[in-house]
């Protein structure tokens, strides 16, 4: 134990000299959290539509204004003589509201008058979105005129757990996992590939340490430092995000733990196995970032992974760290909704972290 | 103009030219690179990035139950957006199962539904939604207000009354992604993000490995220029890079048949001036780092606001309003404009000149800059 102490003292040291990697490890991650929780959004606002009215009468306008009402969408002026697709070709527009010719007179009659609806569906989540919000002001334009005809069966929705619909609440625990997945085996990686590269791992081979002592000072000096990391990560949600514990926080604590142990463990495991820096970075990168990003629910949900490749998910830590941190953030289910999670996330770091074992054993002569 | 072309030409440019070719071509970590991440990247983002809303699973309570209730309970479960709807006792217990997590949406039908549907007053029914994920919620909210929508017609049409017929219908037509493909949206965008990344690894790798070695202070000693040496090390990386344009687009078609409906010239000179500033920015990155990981940490910076702030995964309308200026000057952000207006909407250059013009100047002022700073620092 106290072999293990000693080396992961020399550890958070020698990483408190190096100032880039100090600043790789709490400064960084923190910009990627602030960049990820404003960029990575769905929900458009503001969205430019044109609006071309063939009927031009006081229902026809009355119908535009509708549309003019919305938060979702704005209307831009479309050029006379010009085309509603030519709006769209241009990028000037992404949505068209083509209101017909007698537009009044049909509506008046009870005769359905078709509004056409051009959407550019380059983007198909927002087009899908948009697509969506276009029925619903028609549907309430006619609410609103036609008020002696009430729909029979009215539906009152409620938002629960993020009633206003803002996507940092979704976002901000996923980025904050993805950082937590990135960087502290990035740094853990890059501590044992450098005493492969620079052969100072011959030196630990002749001391006394033993393999699982050396790894075990290793994972606890970058489990500190993590740790540290995550702590001024949960004060940006707190400030930058206005989020915070809701319900009881145990299982997020101790899954933190799990996970911390999780990421740490991976980064020794290929630091142990690739004794070349620039390569260790590489690996870390690729599988730690890239799975962490896209096969974890961080932007849309895991179900919507085709079968083939899913069950990789289930090996990618992040996605269980992001849903206990949306439970904890945002829903707070607590302990019965996440019991599973810090048992699963401990499981993986001891796989990582056996085979980091195995691959140093094999190498140190018996004493 | 003769002065120019001799010095492109009878100078020293073209052995050194010939000389990084050869170097690059004897690279087989090189040519694996330029080929292996970018496809999986592509398939991978391709395929993983998935909006579509569908198998929500909703939570019923019933607090009616006649068959009027169970008709609207059953319109839910034709509908194909919703799963088979699952019952609950009570309110308590659907509520533990939204928080839980166990269901995406939870429908009450309170008591006097079906008093009220014979009485012909307006039944109200509650909706719940779990908005952790506030883009599925505002998409499973449309797919249940047409769902009501869909049943107060049929409901209209059995009414004994002559019933009015809604005097509205909304027709959407949607263009150029009519089949709602993500991939198509991510693999336009995720093009350009990858020939940055790209250029900027290999352009800083194959400085960065002259300066690790010293060779560098040979190719100095040599009456080669600065600035013959820094052209000659772009050129052939420019050359190389533009086969990853061709292996980017073979895997966009060939995979996820996107459609290429403008022409083909002006996506590629767009992808080459995305390379060229990918290469601005690898060997700008290159200046300041003495070795080769030093430069990948380097990479850290530079790439995420790169790939994220350019509208390739998320749309820039989201984004915050004082964020988006910043979007202007990268150049992932133009070529995304480019190729989707080129491939999917089958615009040429008329519509899409400030996006090239911009690509241009920023490519421009980047080879410029890490230029001048080489020069600065080897001259």
């Amino acid at each position: 134990m106290k072999r293990v102490l000693a080396q992961s003292r020399k550890e958070v040291r020698q990483v408190s000299r190096d100032r880039l990697v100090l600043f790789m490890a709490l400064v960084l991650p923190q910009l990627l959290l602030a960049l990820f929780g404003t960029a990575l959004s769905l929900t458009v606002e503001d969205v430019p539509i044109v609006i071309q009215d063939l009927d031009q009468t006081a229902f026809s306008r009355a119908y535009a204004d509708a549309w003019r009402q919305t938060l979702t969408f704005h209307v831009v002026e479309l050029a006379p003589a010009a085309q509603p697709v030519d709006a769209l070709d241009s990028g000037e527009a992404r949505a068209a509201v083509v209101i017909p010719q007698h537009f009044e007179r049909d509506a008046i009659r009870g005769i359905p008058a078709d509004v056409q609806i051009l959407v550019d569906a380059t983007d198909a989540n927002t087009a899908n979105v948009l697509r969506g919000n276009a029925f619903g002001v028609s549907q309430s334009f006619v609410r609103q005129v036609r008020t002696r005809m009430a729909p029979l069966v009215r539906q009152d929705v409620r938002l629960w757990y993020n009633p206003g619909r803002d996507s940092k609440k979704f976002v901000g625990p996923g980025a904050f996992a993805v950082t937590l997945a990135l960087f502290p085996p990035l740094l853990a990686a890059l501590a044992m590939s450098r005493e492969g590269e620079q052969k100072t791992i011959l030196q630990v081979y002749a001391s006394s340490i033993s393999a699982h002592e050396y790894l075990m000072g290793k994972t606890l000096a970058y489990m500190t430092i993590a740790t540290a990391q995550w702590a001024i990560g949960v004060a940006v949600l707190r400030f930058l995000f206005g989020m915070w514990f809701v319900g009881d926080p145990t299982p997020f604590l101790l899954g933190t733990v799990a996970y911390l142990f999780c990421s740490v463990a991976f980064g020794v495991m290929v630091g142990a196995a690739i004794p070349n820096q620039a390569a260790a970075i590489q690996a870390v990168q690729i599988v730690g970032f890239l799975l962490s990003f896209l096969l974890s629910g961080l932007i849309f949900p895991i179900s919507n992974i085709p079968v083939g490749i899913r069950w990789i998910s289930s090996f990618v830590p992040a996605r269980y760290y992001i849903e206990l941190a949306r439970d904890a953030f945002v829903r707070g289910g607590g302990w019965s909704a996440t019991w599973h999670i810090p048992i699963v996330l401990a499981l993986i770091g001891l796989v990582f972290f056996v085979r980091a074992w195995v691959k140093m054993r094999r190498m140190q002569v018996p004493a | 103009m003769k002065g120019l072309a001799g010095w492109l030409l009878g100078g020293r440019l073209v052995p050194l030219f010939i000389k990084e070719l050869t170097q690059l071509g004897r690279n087989r970590r090189l040519v694996v690179m330029l080929i292996v991440p970018p496809t999986i990247q592509l398939l991978l983002f391709g395929v993983a990035l998935n909006p579509e809303v569908t198998d929500l699973r909703i939570a019923i309570v019933d607090e009616s139950r006649t068959p009027q209730s169970r008709d609207l309970v059953s319109a839910f479960a034709e509908s194909g957006s919703f799963l088979i709807p699952v019952q609950y006792a009570s309110t308590d217990a659907s509520t533990k199962a939204l928080t839980d997590g166990l269901a995406d949406a939870s429908l009450v039908i309170p008591r006097d539904f079906a008093e009220r549907r014979v009485r012909g007053e307006t039944a109200a029914i509650q909706l719940v939604l779990d908005a952790t994920n506030a883009n599925t919620a505002a998409i499973a909210g449309g797919y249940a207000a047409r769902i009501v929508e869909a049943y107060n017609r049929r409901l209209a049409g059995q009414a004994p009354a002559p019933a009015r017929p809604l005097a509205l219908s909304t027709t959407v037509t949607l263009l150029y992604n009519p089949g709602l493909q993500n991939s198509w949206f991510i693999t336009t965008g995720l093009i350009g993000t990858l020939l940055v990344l790209i250029g900027s690894i290999v352009a800083s790798g194959s400085l960065v490995v002259e300066k690790e070695t010293g060779t560098i202070e040979q190719l100095l000693m040599t009456p080669a220029s600065a600035t013959e040496i820094i052209i000659a090390k772009m050129l052939p990386l420019l050359l190389l890079l533009t086969a990853d344009i061709a292996v980017a687009l073979t895997v966009a078609r060939i995979v996820f048949a996107v459609p290429m409906r403008g022409s083909l010239a002006l996506f590629a000179s767009a992808g080459m001036l995305c390379v060229f500033a990918g290469i601005g920015i690898g060997t700008f990155v290159a200046t300041f780092t003495r070795s080769q990981q030093q430069a990948q940490l380097m990479a850290f910076f530079v790439n995420p606001p790169v790939a994220m702030l350019s509208g390739v995964v998320t749309p820039i309308e989201a984004m915050p309003e004082w964020i988006r200026p910043f979007t202007w000057i990268n150049p992932v952000r133009h070529f995304a404009t480019i190729s989707r207006g080129v491939m999917l909407k089958g615009v040429g250059l008329d519509v899409l000149y400030p996006n090239v013009l911009m690509l241009l100047g920023i490519s421009m002022v980047l080879v410029l800059v890490s230029a001048w700073r080489f020069r600065k620092q080897f001259g």
